[in-house]
């Protein structure tokens, strides 16, 4: 029974965008972090939404190529290089003091979180847009 | 407690197949009905008691699913919120489709009722 339409797609954009923003908050967390257990800075983690088809619910047989497109979220390391700066007294500093920070902006990291969540709302607002419709439709039959 | 699939909720899990339906007019609309009829196996109920006996399974089914999904949230358990308002609202639309059917299945025994003999 699919009552509340494009609950399936819209569940799922909220559940990409909820980890999006967990992956903003430990880029931005991580923002000066030097050391990891890996050895180097910290490396600033990007993501990508890809379509993964879900099979259509709603008494549609999935032979027939009726398919919900998904987001699905990947976490893939970024390829930009650490900033190197000048500080020879820092622990972690190479031996011309050079320190290898992530390659992160903070200001990005913040423009990026602004889009989730604004996209997280969008997602939100589909849901209650369908539950009211469904509530609407239900009200046909009502009396008086 | 069951673990809780993050990507579909279990109510999804129960499919309820398209009785046959009459064709209709309209060229589009009748297409999608037909072609919808013709893919799944269609159930046919003998009687309207199982009709609404599959309804009312269905609507326990979902607020099991959001009792289940809310309480596991509750517990501390790794459940997004959004998942459980959702099954909550799933529970209560499904639920008011029950009482909708209720509601003129009565009006329809009241109505036979008053009928002069």
């Amino acid at each position: 029974m699919n009552l509340i339409p494009g609950a399936t797609s819209a569940t799922q954009g909220l559940q990409a965008e909820q980890l999006r923003m967990e992956v903003i908050s430990q880029n931005i967390a991580n923002a000066r972090t030097t050391r990891t257990s890996s050895g180097g800075p910290y490396q600033r983690q990007a993501v990508r939404f890809s379509e993964a088809l879900g099979e259509a619910l709603s008494g549609v047989d999935a032979t027939r190529g009726d398919r919900q497109a998904m987001p699905r979220l990947e976490i893939l390391p970024d390829t930009r290089p650490p900033v190197r700066v000048h500080q020879p007294g820092h622990p972690d500093a190479d031996g011309e003091g050079f320190v290898s920070y992530p390659a992160i902006s903070v200001h990005e990291e913040m423009a990026d979180l602004v889009s989730a969540s604004r996209t997280y709302e969008a997602n939100l607002a589909v849901i209650r847009n369908g539950r009211a419709l469904a509530q609407q439709a239900l009200s046909i039959g009502r009396r008086a | 407690m069951s673990p809780i699939s993050p990507a579909t909720p279990a109510i999804v899990g129960t499919e309820w197949t398209r009785p046959i339906l009459p064709k209709v007019a309209n060229p589009s609309v009748g297409s999608d009905l037909e072609g919808i009829a013709a893919s799944g196996s269609p159930q046919t109920y003998a009687r309207f008691g199982d009709v609404l006996t599959d309804l009312i399974r269905q609507t326990d089914q979902a607020q099991r699913v959001s009792g289940e999904t809310t309480g596991a949230l509750l517990a501390g358990q790794n459940v997004p919120v959004h998942q459980a308002m959702i099954a909550g609202e799933e529970a209560s639309v499904s639920f008011q489709l029950m009482l909708e059917v209720r509601n003129r299945l009565l009006e329809g025994y009241q109505e036979l009722m008053r009928m002069q003999v």
